[in-house]
């Protein structure tokens, strides 16, 4: 197996970055355009819960982001050294939008949610942090790709 | 320094208010969204439109602030109307479950 290690700032502006590797490591590999676009938001989810829970003081902290290519499958590591939030918890309620009326729909919640329905394995540790890892396994091989 | 990925335009007609949004919406961008949808969400007299023809990438944050425009706009029973959604963003309005939601308007 081998990984391609990336560390941002825990700041909003740096996503993008992250998003554009993905889809560099993911085309290397062989995954079609519309899985790398399921990966880009969950990965991007996955920033985006850092940026947002990550920072404590008033010093930016970092993101590690780490991705694992295998044949057949990528694997993707987020992780912060913030102090979090409860995950198991959030990950149990994360579901998408039920409600009758527009008056009742929720606005937040839904990133667990995306991570969850655009990944193939998921698993969420709470310690020293949080970590997201993720796995996504190639289903249709992109016609560009050649082995 | 930073490329600007993510773009505004607005546009001002006599029936609706037009919004189009270009390029990628994420965490880092959604400030700037909140702040041209602000002064326009409790305008009741037009319709408001968001035209999606050029947005390449959206997620939960971009979702929710669609989400916070419908609340409004219901709660006021104003129009507010989403143009044009990209076949990939249109997948995850229906993942989420936005879609039974939204008033899709056609190109007129």
């Amino acid at each position: 197996m081998n990984h391609i290690h990336l560390q941002i700032p825990a700041h909003a502006d740096y996503m993008d970055i992250v998003r554009l590797s993905l889809y560099g490591i993911a085309t290397h590999i062989g995954f079609s355009f519309e899985e790398i676009d399921d990966m880009k938001v969950a990965v991007t989810e996955a920033c985006t819960n850092a940026v947002l829970h990550a920072n404590t003081s008033k010093e930016t902290g970092t993101i590690d982001i780490s991705f694992a290519l295998e044949d057949g499958s990528l694997g993707i590591l987020v992780k912060d050294n913030g102090p979090g939030f409860n995950y198991r918890q959030a990950l149990d309620e994360a579901k998408p939008l039920n409600a009758a009326e527009t008056s009742d729909l929720r606005t937040g919640g839904m990133g667990l949610f995306l991570i969850q329905a655009l990944m193939d394995e998921v698993d969420i540790r709470t310690n020293n942090g949080t970590e997201v890892s993720m796995k996504k396994y190639i289903t249709v091989k992109s016609p560009l790709y050649v082995d | 320094m930073k490329i600007v990925n993510f773009l505004i335009n607005q546009e001002e007609t006599s029936t609706e208010y037009h919004i189009y949004l270009k390029g990628e919406l994420d965490l880092s961008v959604a400030p700037q969204l909140r702040s041209v949808l602000e002064p326009l969400v409790n305008k009741m007299d037009k319709t408001l439109v968001l035209n999606l023809k050029d947005l390449r990438y959206i997620d939960s944050t971009g979702i929710g602030i669609i989400i916070s425009i419908l609340k409004i706009r219901d709660e006021l029973k104003a129009p507010f109307v989403v143009r044009e959604i990209p076949k990939s963003i249109q997948r995850l309005f229906d993942l989420t479950g936005i879609s039974d939601f939204l008033t899709e308007g056609t190109e007129t």
